[in-house]
């Protein structure tokens, strides 16, 4: 277990030096919040709410997605993918912790400075100009706190997953493109998953991806309460399991068709 | 300087050819992530239709009117996208930090030719086609008046959104003659404005709106023409000509683009590593 924290402990010390890309990247993320913000207010037009979702719900809703952008890597993650491509893998496979544990421990790292950096400066901005809600109760704080955390787990074993196309296709970029985008818009991140359709909401709750976003903007906004709020943890608790298993199953079986390249 | 131009386009061919074989090396794998990468890029658009189908419009627009918008900068944008990637920022960016920009100013032809020819992603055709896909939608769902004009006005509305978008990638790409790193913030006016682009202009923010119309003419590329050719009243009463300048918008702002690279690469200093 020390070296999980060690190899943690490097990795937020890497991710720390990239201190001005991550004040850079704060005027992006801010600015897309801006026009997410504008086209939900313009979806609502009049309406005091729907499903629940004020106005200034709606804003908080862009405000918190944009916050955990860089925390959960939305966006994408390869870097276990191009490990795989130049041949790094093998040499991490020799480490005394196994493949899994080895990058979540690096993600964790890059994950706690994105949120500490990333993610509180910019609901910290929001909040300084903009009217928006926070957690209800201190259950909920708390809720938020371990929906957070599971959020990052989950999403660390699906990006891992993704990542390991690698060992059977070496176009695995456009797999993960693909995978990624898919996230974006079943985890409620592109657009809150209340405002869909009924049926399209069920179908996304067959999937793992609201475990990701979807959960933690229902606790932080106050939507959920009691016993409906334990039952999205524990179905967050559920998947992370589940992709945990489906994750060692499906490394073993990619490690038995690797094949490290010479040179 | 017509043989000039004969040989640039010459040049411009046969590296663009090389870039055409390279990448289809794996025809099975490029046409299934062409296809990937238009449908992942028309979820969005489906995601919003069915949010829609509760909200019925954005700003006082239906879907089909909306889709005008975004079918166009889709289009618009990929095809961009596709000829201007040898200037992404984050591309080019990498040539300026290793050095081998160098290689490309000791060939005896023209840089900028080079650089157009240095990187061409036939992927990007994904995104294309899913464009035309929702423009399509909004052709057949929205019943507009179409007139001899507007038929003709539109190719020109294209062109005006992909000199402006490819300005702004040559404008990206200078910069990083300076700071070595793509700038982030350079992400705000190319792919932040094609978002924003996508959606009517009045419903944003004052401060933003007039910014992304007098001091950036985003606002006269896309949402201009689009009140023209979908009979729409302007909300901020401006005069009616500007919904006919969307392609000397573009070219201006390209001309002014094209500008500031020569300016670059004539004070360009190798990082030397």
């Amino acid at each position: 277990m020390r070296i999980f924290w060690i190899i943690t402990w490097h990795s937020i010390r890497r991710h720390l030096t990239y201190r001005a890309a991550a004040w850079a990247g704060l005027i992006t993320n801010i600015f897309f919040g801006i026009l997410r913000a504008a086209v939900l207010l313009a979806l609502l037009g009049a309406r005091a709410e729907l499903a629940g979702v004020t106005a200034q719900d709606a804003i908080t809703f862009t405000a918190l997605t944009q916050a955990i952008i860089a925390y959960l890597s939305i966006f994408g993650w390869y870097e276990l993918m191009n490990s795989v491509h130049t041949g790094q893998v093998s040499g991490d496979l020799l480490k005394p912790l196994g493949l899994f544990r080895y990058w979540l421990a690096v993600d964790l790292g890059r994950a706690g400075v994105a949120l500490l950096l990333r993610g509180c400066t910019i609901m910290l901005i929001y909040a300084a100009f903009v009217p928006i809600t926070t957690p209800p109760t201190p259950a909920h704080w708390l809720a938020l706190a371990v929906s957070l955390s599971l959020a990052w787990y989950i999403s660390f074993a699906w990006r891992f997953i993704v990542n390991l196309a690698a060992f059977w296709s070496p176009n695995a970029a456009g797999v993960g493109r693909f995978a990624f985008g898919i996230t974006w818009v079943l985890s409620g991140f592109f657009l809150p998953l209340r405002f869909y359709p009924d049926w399209f909401i069920a179908l996304c709750n067959a999937t793992p991806f609201p475990a990701m976003v979807n959960t933690v903007i229902e606790i932080y906004l106050g939507l959920v309460h009691g016993q409906a709020m334990l039952y999205l943890l524990a179905q967050q608790v559920v998947w992370a399991i589940a992709l945990y298993i489906a994750a060692q199953l499906i490394l073993r079986a990619g490690i038995r068709r690797l094949v490290i390249q010479g040179g | 300087m017509f043989a000039t131009l004969a040989f640039h386009w010459q040049i411009y061919r046969r590296l663009i050819g090389a870039q055409l074989r390279a990448q289809m090396q794996y025809r099975v794998s490029m046409l299934f992530e062409i296809a990937a990468t238009a449908l992942i890029m028309s979820l969005f658009f489906v995601s919003l239709a069915l949010v829609m189908q509760r909200l019925e419009n954005i700003g006082g627009w239906n879907l089909a009117q909306i889709a005008f918008l975004w079918g166009m900068v889709e289009t618009g944008f990929g095809l961009m996208d596709m000829f201007f990637s040898g200037f992404d920022p984050a591309f080019f960016g990498r040539r300026v930090r290793q050095g081998t920009f160098d290689e490309l100013l000791l060939r005896p032809v023209s840089v900028t030719v080079q650089v157009f020819g240095d990187q061409f992603v036939i992927r990007r055709l994904g995104r294309i086609i899913q464009g035309l896909a929702i423009l399509t939608f909004a052709f057949s769902t929205g019943d507009i008046a179409w007139t001899a004009a507007k038929i003709a006005y539109l190719p020109l509305v294209l062109a005006g959104l992909v000199l402006y978008f490819g300005g702004l990638f040559i404008v990206g790409a200078t910069i990083t003659f300076w700071t070595v790193e793509s700038i982030e913030a350079i992400n705000v006016f190319t792919y932040g404005g094609s978002e924003m682009l996508a959606y009517p202009m009045h419903i944003y923010p004052d401060i933003l709106r007039r910014t992304f119309t007098y001091i950036l003419p985003a606002a006269l590329l896309n949402y201009y023409p689009a009140l023209y050719i979908l009979d729409l009243p302007d909300p901020m009463s401006l005069p009616g000509w500007l919904r006919f300048v969307a392609p000397l918008a573009g070219g201006l702002l390209f001309a002014g683009a094209l500008a500031f690279w020569r300016f670059g690469v004539r004070h360009y200093h190798s990082t030397g590593s």
